[in-house]
């Protein structure tokens, strides 16, 4: 086990100006009044530099809701922490990423919903596309690092070779195609995002002769949704393996969804010091090492490279944390999964949920109070 | 993609080194980090924008004279092909 997590995920703030139906966050937001202070985050960044941590992210709902943001990054990179900013872009103006970047910024990662104004700006549930097109020539005029996150599914998979074109005209140095993953509110709406194995197939093909044309200019990174794959993904690198989050109210989690797991109590950085937490609290040992495992993960030859997967896909879709992950073949409950993938690809719903067919009953993800 | 002999490598935006700790060393980028040691970083140390890739290669070169000097001379290239790769240094 490391002595500290590698990186800090701090969630500065549950507030965000966009309302985007795949977003991560829990349901159970926490309120503005119940976000640590400067000077707490401040003492969180320098116990994670002092015990060796590399990076921070600086995330949330949206970062630059933090008034106090140019002071926490300049903390953040004193307590000699590699600053990430994963931002909609929405609050950034020329004079705030001068002021970011003076303070020791150095990596921008902007979130996209799409090509189309139109429809981006509907899963964003907010006007912000032409605005993440703006800011993206900015940022290039500064030394930063630029990553673009595009975020794709079922309604916006097939415009994936303009989608390409795009950001290879808006130059990032990094291309992140992220298919959703189901927490929070992805998980809501689900049955509208899940992509059909069609589209994953040609996306990947897309992606792969974009990567070889690009090779060297700008770099692209293809994350599929693991309800597809053969085998669960090695989430968060392992159960407190690599990183720590700490969520606006300084509750300590492993991962942004944990705290839907019952019968686990999650340390507070109010009260107890980051290393304790990482190297001795309950909740982080819970599903370190592999004693926790069932069948058939204890005797699996891949228990040490993906840990039987997700403990909170497991939990919100068998009811079990301790279960294999079920999208894994090899679990037991794996007729779940395939269940909703038979159902994505039936030819009845599809129709159902053309992008052409406006409105989609989205549930949309509110701010909190 | 390979250098040419007169570019003069360094790190790109966002990356950069993190305190040294004896033999290895950290070199940080976008939401990673990887440890250098050896002549990888000996190499990467090199890529300081003023260094032509010859310049780079001669020194290697001059360091480990029991080395073959053709073999130094591909090593380095692939090497900083793949940093290039990675968008850890730009040419």
């Amino acid at each position: 086990m490391v002595s500290a997590p590698l990186a800090l995920i701090a969630e500065l703030t549950h507030r965000c100006p966009l309302h985007c139906v795949y977003c991560s966050n829990p349901l159970a937001m926490q309120s503005a009044a119940s976000e640590l202070s400067t000077a707490q985050w401040t003492r969180v960044f320098e116990q994670a530099g002092r015990a060796g941590s590399l990076h921070v992210h600086l995330t949330g709902g949206e970062p630059l809701a933090r008034s106090d943001l140019v002071e926490l990054t300049a903390r953040a990179r004193s307590a000699g922490l590699y600053v990430n900013l994963i931002t909609s872009g929405i609050g950034l103006s020329e004079k705030r990423l001068t002021a970011l970047t003076e303070a020791g910024l150095e990596h921008v990662q902007l979130s996209f919903q799409g090509v189309r104004e139109e429809l981006a700006d509907e899963i964003a549930g907010a006007r912000s596309h032409r605005h993440k097109l703006a800011l993206s020539r900015l940022i290039r005029q500064f030394k930063l690092a630029f990553t673009m996150n595009m975020v794709v599914h079922r309604q916006n998979l097939d415009q994936l070779s303009a989608i390409l074109a795009m950001a290879e005209e808006l130059a990032p140095d990094r291309l992140e195609i992220a298919n959703v993953q189901y927490y929070g509110w992805a998980l809501r709406n689900r049955d509208a995002l899940m992509p059909t194995r069609q589209q994953i197939e040609q996306s990947q093909a897309t992606v792969r002769a974009a990567q070889e044309r690009l090779a060297g200019r700008m770099r692209i990174d293809y994350v599929a949704p693991d309800y597809y794959g053969r085998y669960p993904k090695a989430c968060m690198g392992g159960w407190g393996r690599r990183l720590m989050l700490i969520d606006p109210a300084g509750q300590a989690l492993p991962c942004h969804a944990a705290a839907v797991i019952p019968g686990l109590t999650f340390d507070n950085v109010r009260e107890h010091s980051l290393e304790w937490i990482w190297q001795q609290s309950p909740a982080f040992q819970a599903f370190r090492g592999e004693a926790w495992m069932p069948q058939p993960c204890r005797s699996c030859d891949r228990r040490s490279e993906d840990f039987g997967g997700c403990r909170c896909q497991a939990w919100l879709l068998t009811g079990d944390a301790r279960a294999t992950d079920p999208v894994c073949s090899l679990s037991p409950e794996h007729s779940l999964v395939a269940k909703i993938v038979a159902h994505a690809n039936d030819d009845r719903v599809s129709k159902k949920f053309e992008p052409v067919s406006l409105p989609t009953a989205w549930v949309y993800r509110p701010n909190p109070h | 993609m390979t250098p040419e002999t007169t570019s003069r490598p360094r790190l790109s935006a966002g990356c950069r080194w993190a305190e040294a700790n004896g033999a290895e060393r950290v070199l940080l980028f976008p939401e990673g980090a990887i440890r250098f040691e050896g002549t990888g970083r000996e190499i990467l140390e090199r890529c300081d924008g003023q260094r032509t890739v010859e310049q780079i290669i001669e020194e290697l070169q001059q360091k480990y004279s029991a080395g073959d000097p053709a073999r130094i001379e591909e090593d380095v290239r692939n090497f900083l092909g793949q940093l290039q790769q990675k968008r850890i240094i730009d040419f």
